[in-house]
């Protein structure tokens, strides 16, 4: 785990300058957990949290259950075929958009109607809000083909529906998302401790 | 800061409990990289574990923001929701921005379970955006890796 080195140091707050600077991580976190981490076991260190966080919950007083962490660290999850690039993924029998912005008294006509014309529809799932009852304002609209469904991200994206305008943009992916200030960010993760009392 | 989309975003969903059909959980985490992974299990009929696991666009994990921003889920905090029992317990981990919260309760049966306990308001916010986030992952892995009968 990337955060492993930080929890095998002993924490004292008046000597250990990193910690000072942020107060309100001393208040929430007890004193066997000086930063706060994931609970679950994410594998790798592309996912360690980049600075100091705010935290609330009991979550980060508890003790951790051994099996919580490798409930994820299992690699057995299935997953369709993949070229590992970045570009859209196909789902199982077709290939799925993702539509936000979507006006709230949105139905599934007005749906059908703007996008049906770029293919045939397969699946449309437009979620309600379950408080309200209102449309979530997202929609998952599949095509059977690759085209159609790049047809209508092409032609619908920032346009108007309802009054409203959209953005429709891929919904899966064949690799993960590398954040573009990702590199940028190692000066930070390696920054070194304070001085280790000697006596 | 919680807006931006290059900030932090993590969010990791637990309800579950161990009984006669062994620990029967549902989970399902979103991961910085964009991986969605989603685990059911339960021993029932001896059944055995579903995984899955996708990745997600950058607009899939802004949208997830959105509905976690609008819930305003990352204000409450869970001092005075009830604890984690027999029945069952729920796990709710999100790092969004500079925030970060990791909120554990008891399963919560309906409305009249939020309702009567000691922090109504902040539960109910917990209540209905766990509905939402569930109706999204499961709209997401049902399309993605479901085939359609006929």
């Amino acid at each position: 785990m990337a955060n492993a080195d930080v929890e095998a140091v002993d924490f004292e707050p008046e000597e250990d300058d990193l910690m000072d600077e942020d107060g309100a991580v001393d208040v929430e976190t007890s004193p066997r957990a000086p930063l706060p981490k994931l609970k679950s076991a994410i594998t790798g260190g592309s996912s360690s949290l980049s600075g100091p966080k705010k935290t609330k919950g009991r979550g980060f007083r508890e003790e951790t259950d051994a099996e919580r962490n490798s409930r994820f660290a299992a690699n057995n999850f299935e997953s369709l075929d993949s070229d590992g690039g970045p570009g859209p993924q196909r789902s199982i029998e077709g290939w799925i958009i993702l539509v936000t912005g979507v006006h709230e008294e949105a139905q599934e006509d007005d749906l059908q109607n703007a996008f049906g014309e770029f293919g045939e529809i397969r699946n449309l799932h437009l979620n309600l809000d379950r408080r309200t009852g209102f449309v979530k304002g997202y929609a998952l609209i599949e095509y059977e083909n690759f085209e159609e469904a790049q047809a209508a991200i092409s032609a619908m994206n920032g346009t108007e529906l309802l009054t409203q305008i959209v953005s429709v943009d891929w919904a899966f992916s064949n690799g993960p998302y590398r954040k573009r200030n990702m590199r940028r960010r190692s000066p930070r993760g390696h920054r070194s401790r304070s001085p280790r009392r000697r006596y | 800061m919680a807006g931006e989309d290059n900030a932090e975003f993590y969010l990791r969903y637990y309800v579950g409990h161990k009984g006669k059909f062994g620990h029967e959980f549902l989970e399902f985490e979103f991961r910085p990289d964009g991986k969605l992974r989603y685990a059911n299990n339960s021993n029932y009929k001896n059944d055995t574990m579903i995984r899955k696991e996708v990745f997600l666009t950058p607009a899939v994990l802004k949208e997830c923001r959105r509905i976690i921003a609008e819930s305003e889920i990352m204000k409450e905090d869970d001092n005075n929701w009830p604890e984690p029992d027999r029945v069952g317990r729920q796990e709710l981990e999100i790092v969004m921005g500079n925030e970060h919260i990791s909120f554990t309760t008891s399963k919560i049966g309906s409305l009249v379970d939020v309702q009567s306990s000691k922090d109504p308001e902040g539960l109910r916010i917990f209540y209905y955006l766990v509905q939402d986030l569930k109706c999204f992952v499961f709209s997401l892995i049902s399309l993605h890796f479901k085939i359609k009968p006929i």
